[in-house]
């Protein structure tokens, strides 16, 4: 394999679609005879329906028609368990998952009620307030802690509690060694609530061909090919005859791999009551109701180290904020307790949760997927047991890092694909070393900071690190096909959200061929492409995705050169493939093109060779037995002005380990872009819930997303551990970015202020939050 | 949500009582709000109120009024519901006389708001809803100090008096509610 394009920094074949407009998505489907879909979505976080009467809206101008739970019939019924239970001995799990429309309760705002079918969008929302609806308020539940305790009110009553799962995982005695540490660190830890906040909203057009039978449904989905398999099971149609596209999307973020959303569900049934297509796309408000968000947790936790600073143990006992479902099983709340190890050596861990259901959204995965509060709580605890024996916060991580000689190795715990948590490989000291240099980290604490204190100004470094689980299985699939005008066509069953796909994927395959990255079209997303796969997610796709791409093209290749060899009267090993042609290497003038080859695989007349197929085309599947283990190290750089508690972050750099890196242009903007989300999940976003579980800040307005100008210019580089896991070496690097940014945040501003009383253990932290942080650490201090 | 507040008239409270019985003064507060007479203590009716982007929103309001304690104080218990959203609550409204020529108005609400009321219109108009509640108030106090008399308004006259005052009650205290 020669490999021109592999670690390439390419430009990306999508861009030029993106960049004019070209591109598809779901809002731009547009069909004959289509009708729009308005939801009437609860205004309580805790209620019973007492009557519901929708005579009203189905005689206002335009109405279609209107739906209730009840029109549903046998088609209501609860959503999947998409993940079921890790096998976690004596785990308790409680599992509620969300309804297409409410039927006698609605458990959280937003929660829709009733969907209004109208020849247009003004139509559908205007009948929505002719829809009479008698909601009569129960006590509502925000609080994850508040939630467990025994007089709090129920939010599911199938249950004797809202304890939605508990479970311990351990390893070693952390009970035995507390004894002997020279430093026990405990604190209480808070992570909020964000949500994705794309810059596309989710969105579904369904569209039912009574002739053809066949239902084709375009879905801001970030998994096609189970939103397909689930729809064909729920209509009671053959999988072939259900087609889900899920084309560009404006950013998946994790809420759009959630499902069966109740629109996902209800669009295609409507479009086969009415045999006309139907479409609903989110606005924003609803977006801030209707999809899921992430990372409610509260962490009381501990770390044990000795006299150097050397970890002998962590204790962490925390609930996380399920919300009013809990598809998604304990993916979450796992994510935190085995990413919360870092790549230090734990010898002896304790680790606990419990999940409550509340009455806010449902929470499944958004970019980091639990992994930020379990980076948090440890980051946090370093720092705190660095200060305390006077140990730089570089040092102490140094001292606990795992030795480049320790992979794979394995916790002994479980992770959140039901085995055992095994890093693959990984190498962190250089990656400090390098991240220290790039951010001059010892030039900053010696000259930089003592000169702008001398100037009256609060600079700041921070510097820590994580690992990341990624590429996990189960598998991904690839065709990849010659076309007789000699152009090799690649389709995956991934969604693509803007991770490069139509680059990354080429450029594997690109490399197998001999062609150029701009000579293979690429489809993804498409279950009439290609209908074998899961999603994306996890930071699998160039993983297990890729992986399959190669494993296709290799074969792909085997193929081309054999008809090759026996139309060329050649030796296998005397050919090579060079720009779309297969030619012989000592008499190149005897080749022929790719199309010709393609054209005489797939003959008319004659006879194809037993034994073999017609066409140039491989299929093929990668299924990784285990993820391979990403990593990094982050610095910053801050000013704060301690007058307004209002951060500058200056300067930011991330040193990163991916395995091997595809595209590095394609890398270093996810990476990017992580780091704008995680600046974002730090200091600018947060969904404010009143006691009532009513979302105070439902807009742009008043949710925060970080601009250009709060994203700092980012520096980035790559150390390179190889996974042994799957053949091109390849880690994750989607969620990366945004992974460890809070801790990092945390640190560097508690460096710039030096106030021995200042504390920063909860996320996010407003400039207001840190405003009265300052001031009762003055009071203290 | 739990409010308190006060606000100081300057005129004794036999006569703020017999100004706040006046349909017409509140009418002039309370802009936007119908109301009809269910029977003795219960009323309902709309009321259209802006916050921030939720523009001239309307609202299905019930009142009842409990604990009547003429010309004192009393209770009511307000639920409104429209497309933007819900509010429902408690208020309790005393008056007491602060010498002879003051009346000091204390009211307690404890209130949800829920709906797109609560999520867009949280704060971003704080200062219009704090200036909307003061000219309220404001303009009761004005009148009851014999300065521009208020226009008739023909929607409030079906009221009968206490009602007005609870009305205006709390829809102030909705707008304080959304200051907090």
């Amino acid at each position: 394999m020669s490999a021109a394009f592999f670690g390439a920094p390419v430009p990306r074949n999508e861009d030029h679609r993106l960049l004019t407009g070209q591109a598809l998505f779901v809002d731009d489907v547009q069909l004959e005879g289509m009708l729009h879909v308005a939801f009437l979505r609860s205004d309580y976080a805790h209620a019973r329906i007492t009557s519901l009467d929708v005579s009203a809206a189905r005689e206002s101008d335009g109405i279609v028609a209107v739906y209730t739970a009840a029109d549903l019939g046998e088609y209501w019924q609860p959503g999947p368990l998409l993940v079921p239970p890790q096998p976690i001995e004596r785990l308790e799990f409680h599992c509620a998952t969300q309804v297409p429309l409410a039927k006698d309760k609605v458990r959280h705002v937003g929660e829709p009620i009733a969907a209004v079918v109208a020849r247009s969008r003004y139509e559908a929302e205007d009948a929505l307030p002719l829809i009479q609806v008698e909601l009569d308020p129960l006590p509502a539940v925000a609080d994850p802690v508040g939630a467990l305790e025994s007089d709090a009110p129920r939010i599911h009553e199938q249950f004797e509690s809202n304890l939605a799962a508990h479970a311990i995982q351990e390893k070693g005695d952390y009970a035995s060694i507390v004894e002997q540490a020279a430093l026990v660190v405990r604190r209480r830890l808070l992570h909020d609530r964000g949500a994705s906040a794309p810059m596309e909203n989710r969105g579904v057009v369904a569209s039912w061909d009574q002739k053809s039978g066949e239902l084709t449904v375009w879905d801001t989905t970030q998994a096609p090919i189970p939103i397909r398999n689930g729809l064909a099971s729920m209509l009671g149609l053959p999988e072939h005859q259900v087609r889900v596209i899920a084309p560009f999307i404006g950013g998946g973020f994790g809420p759009k791999i959630m499902m069966f959303y109740p629109e996902e569900v209800l669009l295609p049934w409507i479009t086969m009551q009415l045999g006309q297509p139907v479409k609903w796309i989110e606005d924003r408000q609803e977006s801030f109701f209707a999809t899921t968000q992430e990372r409610n947790q509260v962490h009381e936790a501990e770390l044990a180290v000795d006299a150097e600073g050397r970890i002998l143990g962590v204790r962490d006992s925390f609930v996380y904020d399920a919300g009013a479902y809990n598809p998604y099983g304990l993916t979450l709340p796992i994510n935190t307790q085995c990413t919360l190890l870092g790549p230090y050596v734990v010898p002896n861990y304790y680790s606990e949760f419990r999940a409550a259901f509340t009455n806010k959204p449902i929470v499944s995965p958004v970019r980091g997927a639990g992994r930020q509060p379990g980076v948090f709580v440890m980051e946090r605890l370093l720092d705190l047991a660095a200060r305390e024996l006077g140990i730089d916060v570089t040092e102490i991580r140094r001292r606990n890092f795992l030795p480049p000689d320790a992979f794979p190795h394995d916790h002994g715990i479980i992770y959140q694909d039901s085995a055992s948590l095994v890093y693959d490989s990984g190498n962190y000291e250089p990656a400090l070393d390098r991240a220290t240099e790039m951010i001059d980290y010892a030039r900053f604490l010696s000259e930089t900071q003592p000169a702008a204190r001398a100037e009256g100004r609060h600079v700041g470094i921070g510097i820590v690190s994580y690992v990341e689980g990624t590429g996990i299985g189960p598998y991904e699939g690839a065709r990849v096909s010659v076309e007789p005008s000699g152009r090799v066509s690649l389709a995956t069953g991934v969604g693509t959200q803007g991770q490069g796909h139509f680059t990354s994927f080429a450029q594997i395959v690109a490399d197998q061929l001999g062609v150029e990255v701009t000579d293979v079209e690429v489809v993804t997303g498409d279950t009439g492409k290609f209908h074998w796969g899961t999603g994306t997610f996890a930071s699998r796709g160039a993983v297990v995705a890729g992986n399959a791409c190669h494993a296709a093209a290799v074969a792909l290749r085997e193929k081309i050169l054999e008809q090759a060899a026996q139309e060329l009267e050649a030796e296998l090993a005397d050919l090579e493939l060079v720009a779309g042609t297969v030619r012989v290497k000592e008499a190149p003038g005897r080749s022929i093109a790719f199309g010709e080859l393609a054209v005489l695989a797939n003959p008319l007349r004659g006879a194809v060779r037993p034994g073999t197929e017609p066409g140039l085309e491989a299929t093929a599947y990668f299924g990784p037995e285990k993820g391979s283990t990403a990593s990094g190290v982050h610095a910053m750089i801050v000013e704060v002005d301690p007058e307004t508690a209002m951060v500058d972050v200056q300067r930011y750099v991330v040193v990163h380990d991916c395995g091997r890196v595809i595209n590095p242009t394609i890398v270093r903007g996810q990476i990017i872009g992580g780091v704008a989300h995680g600046i974002g999940n730090c200091f600018y976003e947060q969904l404010v819930f009143d006691e009532n579980a009513q979302l105070q800040n439902a807009s742009f307005m008043d949710y925060l997303i970080p601009t250009a100008t709060d994203v700092p210019p980012v520096d980035t580089d790559h150390v390179v551990t190889p996974s042994p896991f799957n053949p091109l070496g390849i880690k994750g690097a989607g969620e990366a970015g945004a992974i460890p940014t809070n801790p990092l945040f945390a640190q560097a501003v508690e460096n710039a202020l030096q106030m021995p009383g200042l504390e920063i253990l909860e996320m996010p932290i407003s400039p207001n939050r840190l405003f009265e942080l300052l001031e009762a650490a003055r009071e203290t201090g | 949500m739990e409010i308190q507040s006060e606000f100081l008239f300057s005129g004794p409270r036999d006569e703020l009582w017999v100004n706040l019985m006046d349909p017409a003064v509140l009418a002039k507060a309370l802009p936007g709000t119908k109301l009809e007479r269910v029977d003795e203590d219960r009323y309902v009716g709309e009321m259209e109120a802006t916050v921030g982007p939720v523009t001239a929103a309307r609202f299905d309001v019930a009142i009842e009024l409990v604990d009547k304690v003429v010309p004192e104080s009393f209770t009511m218990r307000v639920d409104g519901k429209g497309a933007a959203g819900f509010t429902k609550g408690t208020a309790h409204v005393q008056l007491a006389e602060q010498g002879p020529d003051e009346t000091l108005m204390k009211y307690t609400a404890d209130l949800q708001v829920g709906g797109r009321i609560a999520g867009v219109g949280q704060r971003l108009l704080d200062s219009v809803a704090k200036s909307m509640s003061h000219q309220g108030l404001e303009a009761i106090n004005r009148h009851l100090q014999g300065e521009a008399p208020p226009e008739a308004a023909a929607p409030v006259q079906l009221l009968s008096r206490p009602v007005v005052l609870a009305i205006g009650i709390v829809v102030l205290a909705v707008l304080l509610v959304l200051l907090l």
